[in-house]
């Protein structure tokens, strides 16, 4: 359903994908992989117009994405669940998830989305007065998670969930995904933890330098190679 | 107590002051002045507060203000209360000269800013068939009668600049409060994440320039129309940026009465206590005052005012118990 095809983008002079090509599957749990400064994020920010593409086109349902502003991208079905969470500090939790539903076409469904993320996070309905400030890691990635929840999107892009989170914290946050999994809903997940992406994942991709060095069924990737693969210069 | 506070200031507002104070013409006239920094003070606000941010360079919308307000009431024959507004909309159209501006951020927006400032007051000097130039503008038409009621008298003039900064007020407030409020608000943390979530932060940030330009320009024109008198060097004077923003500061800029609150205290202290002890460069107090407030307490004045009337029950409790 989201189509990346031969996808060049960077940071001004600094390009870092490199005729970047990939198919994400409707209802599937598509892991990327890879090392630091493979441009795992920088795709996920070229697929949500954070950055232009130099060259190339990304496409949901056929239709191109190239060239659209973020707003117009997470209108059209697309939540990407930041890098470092960027929750907004000086807001409750409920404003918070509450901002995911900023879309006019998603204000109907505020009420119904937000029981259904505290259900799914009974911790922040205890929360949700709170600062968002004042949130340990794992409550903002559970508030980040929740708002990218609300808009109710076709595709969710989670980068980097386990990023400086105590380990029983990841475990739960993945519990969360494998729940969301099983939901039936089209993730891509950015992750730096193999075995952590590979347990959830249905398609995996391992990046290296701006392009794909592996592209497998999850239950086919051979563990050891996958290593061989990633710590190869 | 809370409700009944502010029904209480506004009753004083609108009926003790003029009652008590509209016999000394002089102090009328600072209140109006007062009221008109207020004015400019809140819109600064607003742009930092809602749009994140700050402007070096409002003294550009007062100009445009009150030169569109002046041109029309005297070139067009515009009654005069309907020339003000447009003169607001004059400055909020001079606001898309400053649109370009809006792809910096920080202290580079600041600078960009004051130097469009500069341009309008260059604007305002070159074309001398429609400005007079360096000149200026001699017998602006003054604020009409309105149902019996002399606008142009120093009670007039004062009631209605007090009327419009609290409309401009419940504006504000009425932005703050509503989704894009939200919206805005959510953008001090990361513009990115605001986006990511489906915010047109853009348009929100352009949309924030155009109603603190709108608001700056209705002052001018207002302010125009009671001095009766415009040149380069006042409208477009530094001046219109700095006290307004020392006051928005000094009252609590992130409240919606702090830059009221501060404008009244800044200006009536300067004119009434600095200017008496230091006929000139007076203005340089200012700056301690300001350090001295974020000093007592960084959020300003209202925000240290209402502390402490949160506080007094609290300790009075105290003392019974022990």
């Amino acid at each position: 359903m989201l189509e990346v095809n031969r996808v060049r983008a960077g940071y001004g002079a600094i390009n870092v994908l490199w005729d970047l090509s990939l198919t994400i599957r409707e209802g599937e749990v598509t892991a990327i992989i890879g090392p630091n400064g493979a441009g795992k994020t920088t795709l996920l920010r070229a697929i949500m117009g954070l950055i232009p593409l130099s060259q190339g086109d990304i496409a949901l349902h056929g239709d191109s994405l190239a060239g659209r502003q973020t707003w117009s991208i997470a209108r059209h079905g697309i939540s990407l669940i930041p890098e470092g969470r960027l929750v907004f500090r000086d807001m409750t939790v409920e404003d918070n998830l509450t901002m995911g539903a900023f879309p006019n076409s998603r204000r109907a469904g505020v009420a119904h989305n937000l029981a259904r993320v505290y259900e799914l996070f009974p911790r922040l309905a205890e929360r949700r007065r709170q600062l968002a400030g004042a949130l340990s890691g794992g409550e903002a990635q559970m508030v980040a998670i929740g708002r990218g929840l609300m808009a109710e999107p076709s595709v969710l892009l989670v980068d980097e969930p386990s990023l400086g989170l105590a380990p029983v914290m990841v475990q739960e946050i993945f519990g969360i995904l494998e729940r969301l999994k099983a939901e039936g809903r089209t993730i891509v997940l950015v992750e730096q933890n193999t075995h952590l992406a590979l347990s959830l994942a249905d398609h995996v991709h391992l990046m290296q330098a701006g392009r794909l060095l592996l592209s497998e069924p999850a239950p086919r990737v051979d563990l050891q190679r996958l290593h061989d693969l990633y710590f190869a210069r | 107590m809370k409700p009944i506070a502010p029904v209480a200031v506004l009753a004083a507002a609108y009926l003790l002051v003029p009652l008590l104070l509209g016999g000394n013409a002089y102090l009328m006239t600072l209140l109006v002045s007062a009221l008109i920094i207020a004015g400019i003070a809140l819109a600064w606000a607003l742009l930092g507060n809602l749009g994140g941010m700050v402007s070096f360079g409002h003294a550009a919308f007062f100009g445009v203000g009150a030169y569109t307000s002046a041109l029309l009431s005297m070139q067009a024959g515009l009654p005069v209360l309907l020339a003000i507004p447009l003169g607001g909309l004059g400055a909020a159209l001079a606001a898309v000269a400053v649109l370009p501006a809006l792809r910096l951020s920080g202290p580079y927006f600041a600078l960009a800013i004051l130097a469009y400032a500069h341009i309008f007051r260059i604007l305002a000097t070159e074309l001398k068939s429609l400005t007079g130039g360096s000149a200026g503008i001699l017998g602006i038409p003054g604020l009409p009668t309105l149902g019996g009621l002399e606008l142009g008298s120093r009670n007039g003039q004062y009631l209605l600049v007090l009327t419009v900064v609290l409309a401009f007020i419940a504006l504000y407030r009425a932005i703050w409060r509503s989704d894009y409020g939200l919206a805005l608000r959510a953008m001090h943390d990361s513009e990115d994440a605001t986006r990511v979530v489906g915010v047109n932060s853009t348009l929100l940030k352009a949309a924030m320039l155009f109603v603190s330009a709108f608001m700056t320009g209705t002052i001018g024109a207002l302010n125009a129309h009671v001095i009766n008198f415009l040149d380069p060097d006042y409208a477009f004077s530094g001046a219109w940026t700095i006290v307004p923003i020392a006051a928005a500061i000094f009252g609590g800029y992130r409240t919606l009465g702090g830059p009221l609150l501060g404008a009244i205290a800044v200006y009536l202290l300067d004119q009434l206590l600095f200017k008496a002890l230091f006929p000139s460069g007076h203005q340089i107090i200012l700056g301690v005052l300001l350090g001295a407030m974020i000093l007592l307490s960084p959020n300003g004045l209202l925000p240290w005012i209402s502390r402490r009337l949160q506080r007094r029950p609290a300790t009075e409790v105290r003392h019974a118990a022990a």
